[in-house]
């Protein structure tokens, strides 16, 4: 514990009732829906931080991932800059959360504390005056680990950064010069990058069919080395990570939707960061949701007495707002659909997660994603009635049904509205008069 | 073979309805009429339309089946102007629909019939029918939107009712028998359907149609009226919302 911790205790005793009012599940750190300055519950967070020794240089040498990282705050003027730890060798774990999978909260804080960020503002827009940016998009587009030498303008401050979406990361300082090694662009991203003609939701699609990762395609995807020439920008490295599961996502539902249905009830079990998943696959058409349950004492709700449960759900036409869950709710359903696109099945599908007392602190939408992907390799339980796979939720989850019910809107829609075929007498359960491969059973 | 030529408004009126459900659709065509069924992704509407042949201005035909986009159709429509005809012509050979307005000749590919079969039509009886103008329903559903995400509906001997409540907000229509062209039903019946769905049919269907609404207790709803001067029959199938456990 931080020696002023105390302090930070007294000034959330201060804000107990804005805490209270189960805002901070829906705001998570980032709107600020209580009309403070900064965050309660934030700073409670930086305050729990053990003292970590501080940087006292001014110039910090190592192998950069390599990682970038572009604020929003501001917008277009950002702080970009690359973010260095201060040793050599192989780093790339420390940018890959794919990775991560296994890891406690305290491996992944050690680890991305360790990140210095540096900072200067540009215009995210007309970013081609800065040698940064163009170092940055370099940076950002190489495979391997790169060595970096950073001199700041200060010493670096600060303790762990912290956000619901972004992966943590350590100290920072505005950066006065940067000097960069060279290495092989990762091949996929550099042909993006020189194909000025491709639009930016095309180039993310190609990347990731060829196989790279999420996290590079995000990483170069935020430093704008993607879409038609003149419309290239620097996109805040927040947005970046929902922007690309949203992409990714939406090209896979183009053609899952359209797949033949499961075959059974399925529930998908995984446990990690004392967080509980349970993934219901029902045999219908493409519909979606996650659900998110936020114990008393984890992140979001650190003094209600109730678990705070939020929903957000598209049905087969899709969703036209945000959701308000934000990025976790478009990176599961990315994940779901990797499933669906490999067995080449279409199915409706809710997430159910419980965050329980033991996740206390936001790691990143990258949980959910790698969380999800992780849960759905799992071999399923399989049910011939939607009865025993809520039975299963019922004997491995805290919350019951009826809970998981009453706040879904899927399984609402699936109990509560009938379908056309039920309505075709005992001995026609098939909607067409010859079945045709391929098609879309209920 | 397939040539006819039509009124801008009447294809209007059916692209618009049948697009409420799906983006493709298969149109079964015969010497006299054109027609098709199609149901909605979510299986929670359908819809059957036949067109005769003297809904069109002329008509020729035989057996034959057309797959369209009806995205494409609808930016076709936006070419014509409200008096236009459109002469639409089947290209076999190329596998294509030539429309041609005035001076415009627009070629569209078609949409692979193969792998589309026509749904089966639920043979339902239902106990109430409610003759109402198209505009009233309208009013209704402005009411009711926004209130909540479904709607019920209901007919009694004395008239009939579409209402909507929300966790705190309600909001309902009443038509009197005075006001109807017709109602027969012998007791109270009503069902709870889902607004989306209601309403972008409702909202489809040209003013001044009357609407056929057929009824009963916690059961589809059947939607019955007529397009193109009476021509057109279409038939629009709606399950219900059944809300207990």
């Amino acid at each position: 514990m931080a020696e002023g911790s105390g302090f930070f205790d007294k000034v959330l005793q201060q804000d107990l009732g804005t805490v209270k009012s189960g805002l901070c599940v829906v705001c998570k750190g980032a709107h600020l829906l209580c009309g403070r300055s900064r965050c309660p519950l934030m700073i409670k967070f930086y305050a729990q931080q053990r003292t970590r020794p501080v940087i006292d240089l001014r110039d910090l040498a190592g192998s950069s991932p390599p990682a970038v990282f572009v604020g929003r705050y501001g917008y277009p003027k950002v702080d970009v800059g690359p973010l260095v730890p201060g040793e050599f060798g192989d780093t790339s774990i420390m940018d890959q959360p794919e990775r991560w999978n296994g890891k406690s909260i305290d491996d992944i804080v050690d680890m991305r504390f360790r990140l210095v960020r540096g900072k200067q503002r540009i215009d995210a827009v007309n970013f081609r005056k800065s040698k940064l940016a163009c170092d940055l998009q370099e940076l950002a587009l190489t495979e391997k680990p790169v060595a970096v030498e950073a001199y700041f303008r200060e010493r670096p401050r600060g303790r762990l950064v912290l956000d619901d979406e972004v992966e943590p990361f350590g100290p920072s300082a505005r950066l006065e010069n940067m000097v960069k090694g060279n290495g092989r662009w990762e091949r996929n991203l550099e042909k993006n990058y020189y194909d000025t003609d491709l639009r930016a939701a095309d180039a993310v699609v190609a990347a990731y069919r060829n196989g790279t990762l999420i996290s590079e395609i995000q990483k170069a995807f935020s430093v704008g080395t993607m879409g038609a020439d003149k419309r290239r920008r620097f996109v805040p490295t927040r947005w970046s990570i929902t922007a690309v599961d949203d992409i990714i996502g939406k090209d896979f539902l183009s053609h899952t939707k359209y797949y033949p249905t499961i075959d059974e009830f399925r529930i998908y079990h995984w446990e990690q960061l004392d967080n509980r998943w349970c993934i219901l696959m029902l045999p219908t058409t493409w519909r979606y949701e996650l659900i998110e349950a936020w114990y008393p004492e984890t992140t979001w709700n650190p003094v209600g007495r109730d678990v705070e449960i939020m929903n957000d759900f598209e049905l087969f036409g899709g969703r036209t707002d945000y959701a308000q869950i934000g990025g976790c709710y478009y990176a599961a359903r990315m994940a779901v659909n990797e499933l669906l696109e490999k067995e080449h099945r279409t199915a409706g599908a809710v997430v159910c997660r419980e965050a329980h007392p033991g996740y206390v602190m936001p790691v990143g939408v990258w949980n959910v994603r790698e969380n999800v992907r992780m849960a759905l390799t799992q071999p399923p339980y399989k049910f011939d009635t939607v009865d025993g796979a809520l039975g299963y939720i019922d004997s491995v989850m805290d919350l019951k049904r009826r809970t998981w019910i009453k706040h879904s809107g899927v399984l609402t829609d699936y109990f509560v509205q009938r379908r056309i075929e039920d309505y075709y007498g005992r001995h026609a359960a098939e909607i067409y008069d010859h079945e045709r491969p391929g098609s879309v059973k209920h | 073979m397939f040539k006819a030529e039509i009124k801008s408004e009447t294809l209007k009126g059916l692209v618009y309805i049948v697009s409420t459900l799906v983006d493709e659709v298969k149109f079964t065509i015969s010497p006299e009429q054109m027609s098709l069924k199609a149901i909605d992704p979510a299986h929670v509407a359908m819809i059957e339309i036949n067109v005769g042949a003297k809904a069109f201005v002329s008509y020729e035909a035989t057996d034959s089946e057309i797959g369209l986009d009806l995205d494409k159709v609808k930016s076709v429509l936006k070419l014509a102007g409200p008096s236009d005809n459109i002469v639409m012509e089947h290209d076999e050979a190329q596998g294509r629909l030539i429309f041609r307005i005035g001076n415009i000749t627009r070629r569209m590919s078609l949409v692979d019939t193969s792998s589309m079969n026509d749904p089966k039509v639920p043979q339902i009886n239902l106990s109430a029918s409610v003759q109402v103008g198209i505009d009233q329903l309208q009013k209704g559903i402005r009411a009711a939107e926004s209130i909540s995400d479904h709607i019920a509906l209901e007919a009694d001997p004395e008239g009939f009712e579409l209402s909507c409540e929300g966790d705190t907000d309600m909001a309902n229509l009443r038509v009197p028998v005075a006001e109807l062209k017709g109602l027969k039903a012998d007791t109270k019946v009503s069902s709870l359907y889902p607004l989306d769905y209601f309403s972008n049919i409702v909202k489809a269907i040209p003013a001044g149609t009357v609407v056929d609404v057929q009824l009963d207790n916690d059961y589809p709803v059947k939607l019955l009226f007529k397009l193109a001067d009476g021509e057109a029959d279409v038939c629009y199938f709606l399950a219900p919302r059944i809300e207990s456990e």
